[in-house]
Order: structure tokens, then C-alpha cells, then sequence
């Protein structure tokens, strides 16, 4: 039960670049990745800004050299993500070691159904979709790509769905279930989301502002991460390098409303608490905070209070990176956590963009420029609709 | 454990003596008049999927006469549907315009277990899975890990809802086929299943007590095995690891669809089942869904209760004289394939 798990591999694509290394120069550059929507077909493409990836599905197929009709945004994104992280670690899932694939989705194949449905009722030409609808087809897709994979499971717990993904795999591997685990999450836009959150009144039409008094709102955006994540036993087998360590992680419920936060942060102190506990780490010993910070007044009211209550006077130094990618749903804990290995691994904390003034009861202020400093221990939050608040904490390898 | 499906299972006292037929090509759940289970100002805005979900999870924390769980774990390949149509619907039929955030919010794939945690003032784990032929299976491992963690009562469940016009599509797309009561679903020579519906949930304990229906010994998952060689080298592996043989096994009950392609390897297995083992079958009475292995978990649950195998699931000539252990052999889309052991507490 005690095994420690390493991460070793990262592989993301989302607004700010189509890989690891790109995403890094836009992060040390301060250049966000949101814009103007070009790919999503949507009435509102000139009245919102989004964080899309800046390839067409065409460009993507290519990438993913795979011309499949079954295939769609979500399941090519996935897959090009996975495979950079399984690259990147340097694993081979054909040496006998039991690999799994946790993946996470909200909106599927959506993306896809929505082009096509009404014609479904009278030409036969995408029937396919019905096949490539539910959450459970990119994870497939994903093993598939990477092939000999022994086990597969997908998790849609909203916005934390990828923190989940991270912890299930540490716990299997941890039960001894399995030797290592590709672990992440896939969102792509869809008209679906985009009106979904739009009805919520929670986007905002300018860039988001996280943890700004004058905050609006979110940015919608799309991304694919995926991170390899292997036991020590089955890491000091094969001689790999680890990147970080996962030192924490808990799942709580808020239980206070469908899609709100409750003001006080319950649920997501829980999930910080407990995930402190696990890592046997004291909120002092924090270096830095990836924030769930969405942009939303609820949210990040809601966080805000919940930091407050852990760390009272002594907040670290924290940011949300969610000014640079958009809110990417079910990717979003998984493009943080490789942000934050980024941040461990250079020693850099990446701004909160387009922040300048603080909440007025809070009075928190995140960092804003890019600083260069010793980063040892990260925090990373993600909360969702439904009350799901997942917490993970990252150490230096 | 509380469980809704085209059958009477609603009615604690039901054990397959009445068996209701699908609606020639798919199966509709038989469900409950919802107000005995849930408040009204939440009933009305539910979806079925979510009154499934809600209504079961009660009756089993009733029967279990407990208050408080220490985890909400729930698995639903396709999720809130009715809602996800009709959001989808109202979005291409105004363009974009005029539209509501209640089919929204509800469409969102965690909202049965987080209404349970809503209802339970539950601030403790949960979780929903959304995979496959897996959905239900990854819940009862999350469990079983959880257990191993220290919890000590975790509630899970497996829900699934289908709408007229998935019924239509999935026809349309030649999924299903008639339902004929005259060709067993093991001795199927053609493609074609019976899409169903249901919810199941179960509230689970780290010990025994006066209440245990049935003990959950192990749960493995297979990915895309590719001989039906394969799966039985697994399934010994998995039951040596309980230190059984499969002639400890008194019933197994094989998830049959009634396609032809789909059940290509379970039929295969099946001389080699039978000779060790009774076997039993049970989609011909639930119809085929993603969480069918829930209804699976229940019937094997009761089976092991009533020690005794309904005549309506049976496989086998032999009866079986006791029902210490029971093994389900899942498959789904001939992809996802599971064993669940269940045994006597």
C-alpha cells in the first residue's frame, strides 16, 4: 500500500500550443492562448472569446495520421496528448508491466452529435456517432493508440474530472491493481458546452479575470492532457526518470448546490485538508498554489475562502492559469498538474494574467508576472458542478 | 439494495415469477409512482435517469437502515440523456437562442450521485464513472480500494435511461432486433439486442452484519480480450487469487445480448463453464444496457438470499442443491467484458 507514485510523462495540447515544450514558451512568455473563436460553430463566434486549440479537425487527423470517419475533435486530441506523455515517459507498454488508461470527459462526442443529429432521423451517411457519443469511446481510442493496455476506465465528475483520473490511477497502482497508469482528462468545445455555460450567464466576454474584484466571468476552452504516472517499483525497474511525485490528493462534496459553490469553500477546504494530510506536508510547507480559479464571482469567492480558512494569514504564493487555456473542464486538473510539474521542474510560478485589483473581502493577491523562485511543493485545486472538489499536491522528484 | 429494471424488482418480494416481455425490440423500465421515494419539489425537475438513481439508493439505504455513507459511487455509461437531448434539441431547433440552464445542469453526467450527496448532506467521496461496459463494474472497484482505505459503508450504483428518439436512432442504425422467446439468447445466430434501461444501487459494508444480503469477493475488469482461451486463463488466474476452482462456483451467470458477434466468446466458453459450474443467463430479462452488470450484482445478491436459481435464468439442465458463491461473467459489445464474484456472508 505505501508504494510512492512518480510521474514521468506529459503530453497536452490545448490553446497555448499543440505540445508540452509549446505550451512552456507561452507560459514563460505571458501569452495566453485565448481568442477569437474560429473552428467552433457558433452564432455567438464573434461575441465570445474561447481558448481553442489552433487546429482544424483536418489538421488534426493528420497529426494523428488516422482517417477513421469514427473519430472525432475529442478522441484526436486524446489521443495526440497521450501518446506525447507515454513518448515522453519513456514507458513501453509491451514489456509485461500493467498498464491502465483513466481518462476523464464531459462532453464526449458531443461535439460531433450536435453537427449531425437531426439528420440521423433521415439519412443513414453518420449513424456512427451513436457509436462515439459517450465518454467511454476517446478513452478507448486512447489504448488503443498506445496499444497493450490492460485496463480502461473513464471519470465525469464536471470540472475535477481529470484530478480524479490522477488519484484513481495513484490508488491502483498504490492496491497494486496496476504498474503504472495514463491519467488524465479531454474536452473539446462544443456548441453544447458553450450554450450550456452561456444559460449559466457565467461567461465572459473579455479575457477572465481570476481573482479580481471585477471578475465576470469564465473563457471556455478545449485542451487534452495526460500524464504517466508509475509506481516506484515498476519505475526502479526499468530505470525511468520521475518528473514529480504525487504526495496528495483527496475527493470531497460540497454538497450545497447542483452548480453553485457554497460561499464558505466547505467542500473544497475538505478536499485541501484532507489532501494535506495525506502528504504529511503542514500548509506552511506549500510553496505554491495552482488555483481552480475559473474567473466565475461564485468560484473563486467560494476558493478564495476555503485558502483563507487553511492558510489564513500565510496564503503561498498562488495563481490560476486559467487566463492563458481557458477553462478546460474535464482537461483542466490535468493541464494544471503538468503546469505544475513545469513549475517544479524550472523552478517558475506562471502569472495570474489580467489581474489587477483584489476582492475586496478577501484580499488576496496572485501572482501576476512570471517569477523565478524555488518551487518544491504545489497544491493544485479543482472543483466542479455537482459539489465535486478534488485537491492534488505535487513534490519535487 | 434497491433496483429498478424492465422486471417487477422494485417489489422486495419479487423473484422472478412473473417475467416481463420486452417492447418487441427494446425493454422499458418498470418504474415506481417516484413520490413514496422523493420529495416533490425535487421530483419535478428530475429527469428519469436521476429519479432512478435517487429512488433506488434509497430503498437500499432503507434496507440497510443506515443514515450516513462514507462514500457515493455511481456509473452510468450514457448518463442523463433525456436531458442531454432535449438541451441539444433546444439549441438546433432555436439556434442557439432562448435557451434554459435546468436541461444543463442536469445533462451533466455527475448529477445522479451528486443529487444522492445533495439529498445525504454526504461531503464525502464521490465519484462517477461513465465508461462502458465498465461504468458499474468501476464502482464496486473503487469500493473494494476504499475498503482497503478504511472506509466502512460506501453506497454504489449503476444507472442508465434511454428516450423514444435513441430507441428510434439506434433502430434506425439496425442495433436491435425482435425479441423471439423461442431461440435461447446463447443459441443466437444472428446480430441484433434488446437496448434496456434501469438503475441499481447497493450500500455496501466493510463487515458482515444482521443485514448482509451477500458478500462481494473480488471484480476484474477485461479490456477487449481476443479469445475466448483468454478469458478462461484470466477467469482461473481470478478465481485462484480467491483460492476457488470454478466447480466451487455453484451458479455463473453469462451476459448473453442475444448478437451473435457480440457473445462470440462467451458462447465459446460455455461447454467449459458447464462442466465445472452451473450456468445461468439474465439479459433475456433485463435486455442489454451499459449497467446491466448492476442488475447482474442484484440478481446474483438474491440468488445467494433465496438459495435458488429461478427457472426463467436457467442455462444448465442441473439445479443447484446449495448457492454459496456466485460468479457474473459480463460482457458488453463483446469489448467489455467483467467477472463479479459474489458468495454466502
Amino acid at each position: 500500500m505505501s508504494q510512492r507514485v512518480y510521474i514521468t510523462g506529459l503530453g497536452m495540447i490545448s490553446a497555448i500550443g499543440n505540445n508540452v515544450p509549446e505550451a512552456f514558451q507561452s507560459l514563460s512568455n505571458s501569452k495566453t492562448g485565448i481568442g477569437k473563436i474560429n473552428h467552433l460553430t457558433t452564432r455567438y463566434k464573434d461575441e465570445f472569446l474561447a481558448g481553442e486549440i489552433k487546429l482544424s479537425n483536418k489538421d488534426l487527423a493528420d497529426l494523428v495520421k488516422d482517417n477513421n470517419p469514427d473519430l472525432n475533435r475529442n478522441s484526436y486530441i486524446a489521443m495526440l496528448a497521450a501518446k506525447e506523455a507515454v513518448i515522453h515517459s519513456g514507458i513501453d507498454t509491451k514489456d509485461g508491466m500493467r498498464t491502465g488508461v483513466i481518462s476523464s470527459t464531459t462532453v464526449a462526442g458531443m461535439g460531433k452529435t450536435e453537427l449531425y443529429y437531426k439528420e440521423l432521423f433521415e439519412k443513414d451517411d453518420h449513424l456512427g456517432v451513436l457509436d462515439t457519443h459517450d465518454c467511454g469511446d476517446s478513452t478507448e481510442r486512447i489504448a488503443d493508440y498506445i496499444g497493450n493496455v490492460d485496463y480502461v476506465t473513464t471519470i465525469s465528475t464536471a470540472c475535477s474530472s481529470a484530478a480524479n483520473a490522477v488519484m484513481l490511477g495513484c490508488r491502483m497502482i498504490k492496491h497494486g491493481l496496476l504498474d503504472r497508469a495514463v491519467v488524465g482528462g479531454v474536452d473539446a468545445l462544443s456548441k453544447f458546452t458553450f450554450n450550456g455555460f452561456n444559460t449559466l450567464m457565467i461567461l465572459d466576454r473579455e479575457w477572465c479575470k481570476p481573482f479580481d474584484e471585477n471578475r465576470k466571468g469564465l473563457n471556455l476552452g478545449e485542451a487534452a492532457g495526460f500524464l504517466v504516472i508509475e509506481g516506484e517499483h515498476a519505475l526502479n525497474k526499468r530505470g525511468g526518470k520521475a518528473l514529480a511525485e504525487v504526495v496528495g490528493y483527496a475527493n470531497a462534496n460540497d454538497a450545497y448546490h447542483q452548480t453553485a459553490s457554497s460561499p464558505e469553500g466547505f467542500g473544497a477546504t475538505l478536499a485541501i485538508q484532507q489532501a494535506l494530510q495525506m502528504s504529511g506536508l503542514t500548509p506552511s510547507q506549500i510553496d505554491y498554489i495552482n488555483m481552480h480559479g475559473t474567473g466565475t464571482p461564485n468560484n473563486d469567492q467560494s476558493e478564495g475562502m476555503a485558502t483563507k480558512a487553511i492558510f489564513g494569514d500565510q496564503v503561498p504564493k498562488f495563481s490560476s492559469t486559467k487566463a492563458f487555456t481557458g477553462h478546460t473542464l474535464a482537461a483542466a486538473a490535468s493541464i494544471e498538474a503538468i503546469i505544475s510539474v513545469l513549475s517544479l521542474q524550472n523552478n517558475m510560478i506562471f502569472p495570474n494574467l489580467n489581474f489587477t485589483t483584489p476582492i475586496a473581502e478577501l484580499n488576496l493577491i496572485p501572482e501576476t508576472k512570471l517569477l523565478l523562485t524555488p518551487v518544491n511543493t504545489i497544491l493544485s485545486n479543482s472543483f466542479g458542478f455537482g459539489g465535486n472538489c478534488s485537491s492534488l499536491i505535487f513534490k519535487k522528484a | 439494495m434497491g433496483c429498478i429494471s424492465p422486471q417487477n424488482t422494485i417489489d422486495a418480494n419479487w423473484f422472478f415469477e412473473t417475467i416481463a416481455e420486452p417492447n418487441v425490440d427494446h425493454f422499458n423500465a418498470i418504474e415506481p409512482s417516484y413520490k413514496e421515494y422523493i420529495a416533490p419539489n425535487l421530483l419535478r425537475r428530475m429527469g428519469r435517469a436521476i429519479k432512478m438513481g435517487v429512488a433506488t439508493a434509497n430503498l437500499a439505504i432503507n434496507q440497510a437502515e443506515i443514515k450516513n455513507v462514507d462514500a457515493i459511487i455511481t456509473g452510468t455509461g450514457l448518463g442523463c440523456f433525456e436531458d442531454s437531448e432535449r438541451f441539444l434539441l433546444a439549441l438546433l431547433d432555436n439556434n442557439e437562442q432562448f435557451l434554459t440552464p435546468t436541461s444543463f445542469i442536469q445533462s451533466t453526467h455527475n448529477t445522479v450521485g451528486s443529487q444522492i450527496a445533495l439529498i445525504m448532506k454526504c461531503h464525502d467521496y464521490n465519484f462517477t464513472y461513465v465508461h462502458r461496459g465498465f461504468s458499474f463494474e468501476s464502482t464496486v472497484q473503487d469500493a473494494l480500494m476504499l475498503f482497503a482505505e478504511g472506509k466502512k459503508t460506501i453506497m454504489v450504483g449503476g444507472i442508465e435511461e434511454h428516450t423514444p428518439n435513441f430507441v428510434l436512432l439506434n433502430r434506425r442504425a439496425k442495433k436491435f432486433k425482435n425479441y423471439n422467446a423461442t431461440v435461447p439468447f446463447w443459441e443466437s445466430t444472428t446480430p441484433g439486442i434488446q437496448m434496456s434501461e434501469g438503475g441499481a444501487f447497493f450500500v455496501l459494508h466493510h463487515a458482515k452484519t444482521e443485514k448482509s444480503i451477500a458478500c462481494i469477493d473480488g471484480m476484474q475488469t477485461l479490456y477487449k480480450p481476443k479469445t475466448s482461451e483468454e478469458i478462461l486463463k484470466k477467469l482461473h488466474a481470478f478465481l485462484q487469487s480467491h483460492n476457488l476452482k470454478l466447480s466451487d462456483i455453484d451458479v455463473t451467470m453469462m451476459g448473453f445480448s442475444s448478437d451473435v458477434n457480440f457473445d462470440k466468446l462467451l458462447v465459446e466458453m460455455l461447454p467449459s463453464i458447464e462442466k465445472e459450474s452451473i450456468v445461468a443467463s439474465y439479459k433475456h430479462v433485463s435486455g442489454e444496457y451499459h449497467t446491466a452488470s448492476a442488475f447482474a450484482m442484484w440478481t446474483a445478491a438474491k440468488l445467494v438470499e433465496k438459495q435458488q436459481l429461478p427457472e426463467v435464468l436457467a442455462v444448465s439442465t442441473k439445479r443447484p442443491s446449495q448457492i454459496k458463491r456466485v460468479l457474473v461473467i459480463n460482457q458488453y459489445l463483446g469489448i467489455n467484458f467483467s467477472f463479479t464474484l459474489l458468495s454466502q456472508c
